[in-house]
């Protein structure tokens, strides 16, 4: 696991006083941990993404780059199904002007092309530092209503990929993966070590107060994440640090 | 090392008086009638109290004390705890007036700390109710007895951060005769934490089940080791107050919004294999299922035998709510118990005894369905209707039992009648409830708390 990069891109931002990654780097920070993500590119002129795009595999995906935006689809910053340039070109402007309209204070740092992923079930995956539990890690089912459903089963770490399969078939959306209605079962063990793998990241990353990949897409072999979140906080490490004295 | 605290040779009351208006009055009767070793009054201003020689303060007793009980106004505490470095072990602080009563409070508590820490004393509370221990006899709550029923001897432990709520089980589980070993109240825990008393407990023969009532928990990952090491030995309930969310509008992933405080709890106690309690009516029937139930349950399957069917399928289904396994009847035990029970009764789970029903049909259906490999507990719903039914059913069950070696609940729901045949079943040592969803609930208690269910 390339800790040594992730810690880099962690504390970059927060020498910017960010409070969370931008998707590009939480996403970077997968890739090192050894989580699958699209193939995508930061790009910031529609010609570039235009270009970019037709080394993928269509259909793409154009999302929006901007720190002060949390949940991008809120606000008109993603838009899916991209099937030629000419439709990019189309996504990029009509983003601008409603992004423009719903949030006129955020900072634009880059759009993002990436290649869609294929349909399969959708999860969510996060691990949080708690000042008094240390690591914790959630799973939940849900999607975008995820905190409306409320579907989710929380762990303290350390954890292995027993122990999250255990946490994962608390919630009710479990069956989901396991084969509901004559679906095929898919990759449970795939997701556990996700998870695992988050536990650690968020553990071992001074700075590094949370981090969300939401959604986790399930095949029958394999996952890959789709989008991702981090919150930052300058205080994390310096707390340990002072604590263990 | 806590043995200053649970077992004591000699307790100095510092405060000590004999004026009912005094809080430490309370506490000096209790010392005088039931602590078994020496107990030595002090306060300068009585020569003695009653025909007892009372001391002007700690350093006259001239003897090191194990424990020194501190019911007196807040302020003189920390120089009393400095200069007793030498004189006594450990301190039990009662009084309130430290970091819950504002910045001044803070300041004196922050001493006190330091002050224990150069005496090398450890301290229990301040603002807190302390000790009733009923194997050494030590009693530091002031509230009397005629307002508090103190429960008898027992093997329930119970650690409370506060020291109402600890007072007020005390009361309710004296009045069902629910014996406890140790009740600590350990307030604002300046020193001595639930992790401490956890570690304490884990290895206390007079303890056979911990249950916790918890506002917060600093030393999270301490508390979670220190409870699962406790889990080893036997089962730990937790009730943790205080489900208000983190300010889930201000997070900024929805893990942070969805991880409240209660779930990162609830996640610890799940860890740490912690039975977890939801409100005031779980915490007591966790104690009275857990407090003299020795016979920890080793699974979730559960026989329900009843004379009243309608009441043995509320029970089944409260028992499926709550995940255990009500699993139909073995072709063998069926077999036995046609050539036994009269040909009305419904040999099935839940089985109907009906209301020909006598005393040995309820004994001869229990032990031929858990003395075998199919059952791991049993609820036993008497309902009081059929004439059949004697007082000694009581003793009959508990023989059964005894024998059986598996835990048995009695559910026994009904109005004046019924509630008196409690007393009978309390005198055998039976658990007992009144309605099918709480008997249910206290069999998912000892179902988790079984020892080798992480394993």
């Amino acid at each position: 696991m390339g800790i040594e990069g992730i810690e880099r891109l962690v504390k970059e931002s927060l020498s910017l006083e960010r409070e969370n990654l931008v998707e590009p780097d939480a996403k970077e920070i997968l890739r090192l941990a050894g989580i699958k993500v699209p193939v995508f590119k930061v790009v910031k002129d529609v010609n570039v993404a235009i270009e970019e795009g037709g080394k993928m595999k269509y259909p793409l995906v154009l999302k929006l780059i901007s720190p002060n935006i949390i949940h991008k689809s809120d606000v008109g910053g993603v838009r899916t199904g991209i099937k030629s340039p000419g439709e990019i070109e189309d996504a990029w402007s009509e983003m601008i002007l409603r992004v423009a309209d719903e949030a006129p204070m955020a900072m634009i740092e880059g759009f993002i092309i990436e290649e869609e992923a294929r349909s399969g079930v959708e999860v969510i995956l996060g691990a949080i530092k708690d000042p008094q539990f240390g690591v914790t890690v959630m799973f939940g089912t849900g999607g975008v209503a995820v905190e409306l459903m409320k579907d989710v089963s929380f762990a303290l770490a350390p954890l292995d990929e027993e122990a999250a399969l255990k946490m994962m078939s608390e919630v009710k959306g479990y069956e989901l993966l396991t084969g509901y209605r004559g679906s095929a079962p898919c990759d449970v063990r795939a997701v556990a070590s996700v998870l695992v793998k988050l536990s650690k990241v968020v553990g071992s990353t001074n700075g590094l107060k949370s981090l969300e990949i939401n959604p986790l897409i399930v095949y029958e072999k394999g996952v890959v994440a789709v989008d991702a979140r981090a919150e930052l906080d300058l205080l994390d490490g310096y707390k340990t640090a002072s604590s263990s004295s | 090392m806590l043995d200053c605290f649970f077992n004591p040779r000699s307790i100095a009351l510092v405060g000590a008086s004999l004026n009912p208006e005094k809080l430490s009055s309370v506490i000096y009767e209790s010392l005088n009638s039931r602590f078994t070793g020496e107990l030595y009054p002090v306060n300068p201003a009585h020569e003695a109290l009653g025909r007892v020689k009372c001391y002007p303060s700690i350093k006259a007793i001239k003897e090191r004390v194990d424990l020194a009980v501190f019911a007196i106004g807040a302020e003189h505490i920390p120089e009393m705890i400095r200069d007793g470095a030498g004189q006594f072990a450990g301190a039990i602080i009662v009084s309130g007036g430290f970091k819950e009563a504002g910045p001044a409070g803070r300041m004196l508590e922050q001493e006190l700390r330091e002050a224990a820490a150069r005496a090398g004393v450890r301290i229990i509370g301040p603002n807190c109710l302390g000790i009733y221990d009923t194997v050494t006899g030590l009693d530091t709550f002031f509230i009397p007895p005629e307002r508090m029923e103190r429960p008898p001897g027992g093997g329930l432990s119970i650690l409370s951060q506060s020291g109402s709520f600890a007072v007020t089980v005390m009361d309710e589980l004296a009045a069902n005769g629910v014996g406890v070993a140790r009740v600590v109240s350990y307030g604002n825990k300046t020193d001595v934490n639930e992790s401490d008393c956890l570690d304490f407990l884990a290895a206390d023969e007079a303890t056979s089940a911990v249950v916790l009532y918890i506002e917060s928990v600093e030393e999270g990952e301490r508390f979670v080791n220190a409870a699962a090491r406790c889990v080893l030995n036997k089962p730990v309930a937790a009730l943790k107050v205080g489900h208000t969310k983190a300010a889930a509008a201000a997070a900024r992933s929805h893990t942070g919004a969805l991880a409240g405080r209660y779930e990162i709890y609830s996640a610890a106690f799940k860890k740490a294999g912690v039975i977890e309690l939801h409100g005031y009516e779980d915490f007591l029937l966790a104690c009275r299922v857990l407090g003299d139930n020795k016979d920890i349950s080793h699974g979730r399957r559960v026989m329900i035998i009843t004379d009243g069917g309608g009441i043995g399928v509320a029970i089944a289904d409260s028992c499926v709510d709550l995940g255990l396994e009500v699993t139909p009847l073995g072709s063998s035990v069926t077999r036995a118990l046609r050539g036994t029970l009269p040909s009305v009764c419904a040999v099935s789970n839940p089985m109907d005894l009906t209301g020909s029903v006598i005393d040995r049909d309820f004994g001869d259906a229990l032990q031929k369905t858990l003395e075998g490999n199919e059952y791991d507990v049993a609820i036993v719903a008497s309902l009081w209707g059929p004439p059949g039914l004697t007082d000694n059913l009581p003793a009959l069950i508990a023989e059964k039992k005894k024998y059986l070696k598996k835990p048995v609940i009695i559910c026994t729901p009904g109005g004046t009648y019924t509630r008196q045949r409690e007393e009978h079943f309390r005198a055998m040592g039976l658990p007992v409830f009144f309605t099918p969803e709480s008997a249910a609930r206290a069999v998912s208690f000892i179902a988790e708390g079984r020892r080798d269910r992480w394993a």
